[in-house]
């Protein structure tokens, strides 16, 4: 599903019935998910519609940049150590539409397939509200569906001498890249600074060939998702994520 | 023209240094007009430049500030020219000071809570605040008093002094808060099927916070049903709209079950014979025994 559409079109995926059909001069714009549905009308010579993951923080309604990601198994990681995991994360699929060349892009619709739920970081008084998701930990990539989930290999770098023992990471959208082909993936670090703080970040830098740890996909062919966040006038976002109250 | 000088060189009064012309007062007029006018210009520009930048409640701070500190430092430098020295209105301020304090009380006093508000920030622009009676939103913090838009839209406006020294519940202080439901069953019903319907209801709402856990269990064991108690924990600017969701569906889904929802209850016996008295309300002899227990062990 994901990919560039040249108007009009239509394409069906998982439940998803998305088309741009041409009512005249006008270009009308139509997703059913379920019993969801969306219908916009679109004025525009020579526009494209990109369809490609986003961060997973929009739907139900955008309320909080950051996410949680919670390990089935608590992890153990000893004081110095540094190791790369893969976990998985809730994907979503944003639909711009854009000029040629990409340019000009404005988001039409987001929608979700997997399971939305929210929890709290912290301490009522001053914890902050994030998208919750359940990922086990997994030491080679996974295959998960990428209309649903997403990759993330993140490298755990314990900068302490003690043993950290990490069952959660928490994550700011600001600072997300979201790559695609045939899977959604981003690359993410956590530094474990003490026994109850951390600092996560994803990794902005384009991804190389390099990628040793997924060898079955090429990178090289994995394209830069547009996402919705880079999309915002943003003032000072901090793009990092000061875990301060455990992990 | 020569007429309008010597309009503008009339003399309004001497002071030690020189003498003050209408001219020299209209040029301080004028000096504080156009300073106001570029103020207000410059808080317009900037409230724009910063509209997605920066949250509302800290940019209409900053502006306010910037919008008197500009007015304040040109009014003191322009004042030589009515022929006040803004150093011996410092000497002078001592004295001023308290007499002006005396006159307007109520308004330095407002000024000086509204200063505090600003600097210690117990409510922000845009939170749903409840000040004495009132509730609403804080549409505004003025350096005299704060707007609030109550629930029901009308503007209240409360002076700065009473904000500063009343109790403040600042309703979104916190990003989440917690709303509770007493839900009512039959003695006949399955509590804990209910309690397993109440928490699957719940799990598939995505703003009931997984962390502060909800709760559900039954609280109380009332006259006429089996009361039991939901808690849930919710983001502050979503609770609203999950209460009144969560209890409806709570609702249809514990009846679509066969739980019900038991109107009060009362057993009314009519007795018709007079005389002749329910083996309910006997007296039991048991009773009679405990009754008599200190007497039978005396004796």
């Amino acid at each position: 599903m994901y990919g560039h559409y040249n108007l009009p079109f239509t394409v069906e995926q998982e439940g998803i019935a998305i088309s741009v059909e041409k009512t005249g001069k006008q270009l009308i714009y139509k997703r059913t998910l379920g019993t969801d549905k969306v219908e916009k009308i679109i004025l525009g010579d020579e526009k494209h519609l990109i369809i490609n993951p986003v961060e997973p923080l929009n739907t139900p309604k955008e309320i909080t940049p950051n996410l949680l990601i919670e390990f089935e198994k608590t992890l153990l990681l000893a004081g110095g150590a540094r190791r790369k995991i893969f976990l998985t994360f809730p994907v979503e699929i944003g639909v711009f539409i854009a000029d040629n060349g990409d340019k000009n892009l404005q988001l039409l619709d987001v929608l979700s397939l997997v399971r939305q739920k929210f929890t709290l970081y912290g301490e009522v008084s001053n914890g902050v509200i994030c998208k919750h998701w359940k990922s086990q930990i997994y030491s080679i990539s996974p295959s998960p569906n990428p209309l649903q989930e997403g990759i993330i290999e993140l490298t755990l770098r314990n900068v302490s001498s003690d043993w950290a023992s990490i069952s959660k990471v928490v994550f700011s959208a600001y600072g997300m890249k979201l790559y695609y082909a045939g899977d959604v993936f981003t690359r993410a670090r956590m530094d474990i600074l003490n026994r109850n703080t951390a600092e996560t970040g994803f990794e902005l830098q384009k991804l190389s060939g390099e990628l040793k740890s997924s060898p079955l996909k090429d990178v090289k062919t994995r394209k830069e998702a547009f996402g919705v966040y880079r999309l915002k006038k943003l003032g000072i976002a901090p793009l990092n994520f000061y875990m301060g109250s455990g992990f | 023209m020569i007429t309008n000088i010597d309009f503008l060189d009339f003399v309004l009064y001497t002071t030690s240094k020189a003498p003050v012309t209408i001219g020299h007062l209209l040029k301080f007029i004028l000096i504080l007009s156009v300073s106001v006018l570029f103020s207000r210009i410059l808080t317009l520009y900037l409230r724009r430049s910063l509209k997605d930048k920066v949250s509302k409640d800290v940019s209409e701070t900053v502006l306010k500030i910037l919008y008197y500190g500009i007015l304040i430092i040109v009014f003191i430098s322009a004042l030589p020219l009515i022929g006040l020295n803004p150093s011996a209105l410092l000497v002078a301020g001592g004295v001023t000071g308290i007499i002006l304090g005396f006159a307007s009380q109520n308004i330095v006093g407002n000024l000086v809570s509204g200063f505090f508000l600003m600097v210690e920030r117990p409510i922000k622009i845009g939170d749903q605040v409840q000040i004495n009676d009132v509730s609403g939103y804080v549409t505004d913090i003025r350096i005299i008093s704060t707007h609030i838009r109550t629930f029901e839209g009308l503007l209240v406006r409360i002076p700065n002094q009473q904000v500063f020294t009343t109790n403040i519940t600042n309703i979104v202080g916190h990003p989440v808060r917690r709303f509770e439901y007493t839900i009512r069953i039959r003695y006949s019903d399955d509590a804990n099927a209910a309690i397993f319907l109440i928490k699957d209801l719940i799990d598939k709402e995505p703003f009931a916070l997984l962390n502060p856990s909800p709760s559900v269990f039954v609280n109380d064991l009332g006259e006429s049903s089996v009361n039991i108690s939901v808690r849930i924990w919710a983001p502050v600017n979503e609770w609203f709209g999950i209460k009144t969701r969560i209890l409806w569906n709570i609702k249809q889904t514990l009846e679509e079950n066969g739980i019900e929802i038991p109107l009060p209850q009362r057993i009314v016996r009519i007795q018709t014979d007079a005389k002749e008295i329910p083996k309910e309300l006997m007296p039991e002899k048991e009773i009679e025994s405990v009754l008599n227990y200190e007497e039978r062990v005396l004796a």
